[in-house]
């Protein structure tokens, strides 16, 4: 990279910080995850950790203390029992539920690596993540166990331990549960491989720990900064799914980064936070699970938050502080009586990721509920926060805000060289947050870490105050007869019409202008015609960007948290072409 | 007819379902009932507007015999009917707004049923003097209302022993439904083979029709479509036993034999045709809630879709 000082190594948005954001972060107080879990659980010992709150609104609770003696066992049973050694790769599978923090926690603990798996995975999806990660074990709920049949004998994992939704939950609602699940919502089938149930596997560890009298910390203390914490798969740019390296340090930089923009509007102790989006997903692992236990914060988790109903009894019963959501979690809500009548009293605020939070969304919110909602940006990469929109301060619509503390952000164009401040160019940043690099990937690693500076893919403009802009993905630009089209800009016009629930435009081959635009439009009712959708796009494109081709469809592919994936649309399209 | 006992176990089976519909209800569920408290006048409208006149319409148009007629005009006359706040809560309608209009449908019942009963009465020329049973009807709204609150209570008490009672009560309602439906039919078979058809259709034709009407006044009064389910299942479905209690104090003999067919009658269509109405509801409740999950927010320019 160059010498030269570019616009952006000036931080123009330090000025933005204001009084509430450290611009310089103290040195971390730990020196690995587990460390910190520790910490937390001796502080806040008898204060509520974590709630799962049931569609019904049937709940169970766990303490902070309670959550230390069932992690503290998990991670004895690991180490002792399945006779895992300290680095050993754990896929976790559940949706949220109290046996998630148990789990992961007991992972770190034990000094093992996390793998973060999607409960939806298909069985192809499953084997390719378990052998690529190389796990030993795996903690999977019962709902998704039978997925496991073909799978497992290709895989290294040595034990299976089956955990359940409504797991610590009082006897009688968990019995009522199971047995809902079972008769009425048939979700449970037998579990045909040999596995053992989470409840035993926490009284084996207990056991084991009494008797070989271990201090469970021993496990941890090696763990260094750069100490692999997480493997967290990610599409990423190529298609096949590839674990990012987040290290203790990352996870722990980013934790202290992301909550110096939040600090001052949350108290220690004093939060109760909703999490609807799924802990395997990054955001929610390190915004809602981390930060907010270093908190001392309530977590209360809902197990599924469609239909959005689901979350009516959390909002109701739980004095809800703060909330994180994508742009559909929110428009979800806000198209709810109860919601929109009586929003939640006790919110400070809401934070949005994942994806672009329509302007519509962000001000009625704020109308709603009299609080922001402020939008940031991250990537798995980057353990995953790079930039937030200040809490307390100046907040831009259709911006991702300003880069969090200690992180260093450029545009640059495809020479690597800096563009000029308002032009886009390609975002990367370096700072504490960026992976160790792609498991077992040197090539991908190679090409996405330049000289520490992971380059995102994303396309952005940065204004005269510092806050950046996200234009579209680079990979996804189109070149139609040499003029450069971001999807993303057809896709804004084409969702304006009434008529269309969600859209997505692609870049295909075309003989005559090398690259053509391709819309897929999912319409909000029936009878939209391709006829319109063009007459729209005449009014308000001009003619090079106007797609070629428009597809009506009933729905796209998207990611676990709503994403519409254009590489799928991509590659659905090529192997429609090549045949 | 039920025997004492099982009119007994009934009424204990309906507090417990009541108990069961509180439990999962919140205050804050009566509050959003209430920001349209029109819903409950419109419900009233229903109950007692469209409801005696199509008794009477229909009584006219069949030209069904006095006594018949008699009974299907005070079919029509009655008050909301406790199994509609079950249906509404397995429709998954708005079950604090079903369960506000029969606590309003049935205290104006004192009022109302006599006052409608006179006139139609008078137009029909079989003006009788009826025995409105005012201690019943308070019975009715105790049983409503008590377990209710308590259930109420229970789930702001405890959310975990609130859902509990509320699955229990579920439960018992589904058993409720089936068992009058299992335990009518052969009872009352020979009756059935007798009865003609006209009598069938007003019968039936109250329930059904009633509900039809309920739902377009309630979407012509720009009531939402959940709110409108709900209304026309409250319109449908009346307070059964209340008819043949008021019949079995006013008339004897071969009359009261008489005026109770219809009653009877309706009591065992309402709960069919309101188990196939609660089927489609839910389904349509089903679908429209995931729809909503995905539509876009409403704005200034594009204002919410009723």
């Amino acid at each position: 990279m160059d010498q030269e000082t570019s616009a952006y190594d000036l931080k123009p948005w330090t000025r933005h910080y204001g009084d509430a954001i450290a611009s310089r972060l103290p040195p971390l107080r730990h020196a690995n995850l587990a460390g910190l879990i520790r910490d937390c659980e001796r502080r806040f010992a008898k204060q509520i950790a974590f709630t799962t709150c049931m569609p019904n609104g049937m709940n169970g609770s766990l303490t902070y203390a309670q959550v230390a003696r069932h992690s503290d066992a998990f991670a004895v049973y690991l180490r002792e029992c399945v006779g895992l050694a300290a680095g050993a790769r754990v896929a976790v599978q559940t949706p949220n539920c109290l046996a998630y923090p148990v789990a992961a926690f007991g992972v770190l603990k034990a000094g093992c690596v996390l793998v973060n798996t999607n409960p939806l995975y298909t069985p192809t999806e499953m084997e390719h993540q378990f052998k690529d990660s190389g796990a030993e074990a795996l903690v999977i709920v019962d709902m998704f166990a039978n997925k496991l049949e073909g799978v497992l004998a290709k895989t290294g994992i040595r034990k299976v331990i089956v955990c359940q939704v409504p797991q610590f939950l009082p006897a009688i609602p968990r019995a009522v549960i199971r047995a809902v699940m079972k008769v009425w919502n048939r979700v449970l089938p037998p579990i045909a491989i040999a596995h053992v149930q989470l409840g035993r596997a926490l009284a084996e560890g207990e056991r084991a720990k009494k008797e070989k009298r271990i201090d469970v910390a021993s496990y941890a203390s090696a763990l260094e900064r750069d100490t692999l914490a997480v493997l967290q798969y990610t599409g990423g740019t190529t298609g096949v799914s590839k674990g990012a390296m987040l290290t203790h340090g990352n996870l722990l930089s980013n934790l202290d980064q992301a909550l110096a923009m939040g600090r001052a509007r949350i108290v220690d102790g004093g939060e109760c936070v909703l999490t609807a989006l799924p802990l395997y997903h990054i955001f929610a692992f390190q915004f809602n699970l981390l930060c907010f236990f270093a908190c001392g914060a309530r977590n209360v988790l809902a197990p599924s938050p469609r239909p959005i109903g689901n979350l009516q009894r959390a909002f109701e019963n739980f004095p809800i502080t703060w909330v994180s959501g994508v742009n559909t979690l929110f428009n979800a809500l806000l198209n709810e009586e109860w919601f929109t009548a009586f929003p939640p009293r006790y919110l400070k605020a809401a934070v949005a990721g994942g994806a672009a939070l329509q302007h519509a969304v962000a001000e009625r919110w704020e109308r709603v509920t009299q609080t922001r909602i402020a939008e940031g940006y991250g990537l798995t990469e980057a353990s995953p926060v790079v930039s937030f929109n200040p809490l307390t301060g100046v907040q831009k619509p259709d911006s991702i805000g300003i880069p969090v503390p200690g992180t260093e952000v450029r545009l640059v164009d495809d020479a690597g060289q800096p563009v000029a401040p308002g032009q886009p160019g390609e975002l990367i940043v370096r700072g504490p947050q960026v992976m160790a690099g792609y498991w077992k990937q040197a090539q991908e690693t190679a090409s996405t870490l330049r000289d520490g500076w992971l380059h995102t893919g994303d396309v952005a403009v940065m204004d005269a105050d510092g806050y950046f802009k996200i234009v579209d993905r680079k990979k996804d630009l189109v070149l139609v007869s040499g003029f450069n089209v971001y999807p993303n800009e057809i896709e804004d016009v084409i969702a304006q019409m009434d008529e269309v629930l969600e859209v997505g435009v692609i870049g295909v081959p075309d003989a005559k202008s090398g690259e053509a635009l391709r819309a897929y439009v999912v319409p909000l009712a029936e009878g939209l015609t391709e006829e319109a959708v063009r007459a729209h796009c005449r009014k308000h494109l001009t003619d090079y960007k106007l797609p070629k081709a428009i597809e009506i469809r009933k729905e796209l592919p998207k990611s676990p948290i709503g994403k519409i994936l254009r590489k799928e649309l991509r590659a659905e399209y090529a192997r429609a072409a090549g045949t | 007819m039920l025997t004492e006992l099982e009119t007994r176990l009934l009424g204990v089976l309906m507090m417990v379902i009541m108990l069961g519909m509180g439990a999962s209800l919140t205050f804050k569920d009566f509050r959003i009932a209430f920001r349209k408290p029109q819903g409950v006048l419109i419900g009233l409208l229903c109950q007692y507007g469209i409801m005696p006149l199509l008794g009477y319409s229909s009584a006219v148009l069949l030209g069904l015999p006095p006594a018949i007629a008699v009974g299907l005009l005070l079919m029509g006359c009655m008050p909301g009917g406790t199994t509609s706040n079950i249906f509404t809560y397995f429709s998954k309608g708005v079950l604090a707004l079903s369960i506000m209009m029969t606590v309003c449908s049935t205290l104006v019942a004192v009022l109302m049923v006599p006052l409608l009963l006179a006139f139609y009465g008078n137009l029909m020329a079989v003006s009788s003097e009826y025995v409105i049973p005012a201690a019943n009807v308070a019975q009715v709204l105790f049983v409503l209302l008590v377990p209710t609150v308590i259930g109420i209570a229970l789930r702001k008490f405890n959310p975990n022993v609130g859902a509990v009672i509320e699955l229990i009560g579920a439960l018992l309602g589904v058993f409720v439904i089936v068992f009058l439906i299992g335990s009518w039919v052969p009872r009352n078979w020979s009756l059935l083979m007798t009865t003609p058809w006209s009598v069938y259709l007003a019968a039936i034709g109250l329930g059904v029709i009633g509900m039809l009407l309920g739902f377009l006044l309630s979407r012509g009064l720009k009531q939402d479509r959940r709110r409108a389910r709900t209304i026309a299942l409250e319109t449908g479905i009346q307070n059964g036993p209340l008819a043949v209690l008021i019949v079995t104090l006013t008339f004897t003999g071969t009359m009261q034999q008489e005026v109770l067919l219809i009653p009877v009658l309706y009591s065992l269509f309402i709960v069919l045709t309101s188990t196939a109405v609660t089927i489609w509801f839910r389904r349509v409740t089903t679908r429209e809630d995931l729809a909503r999950d995905q539509a876009k927010v409403p704005t200034a320019l594009q204002p919410a879709r009723a």
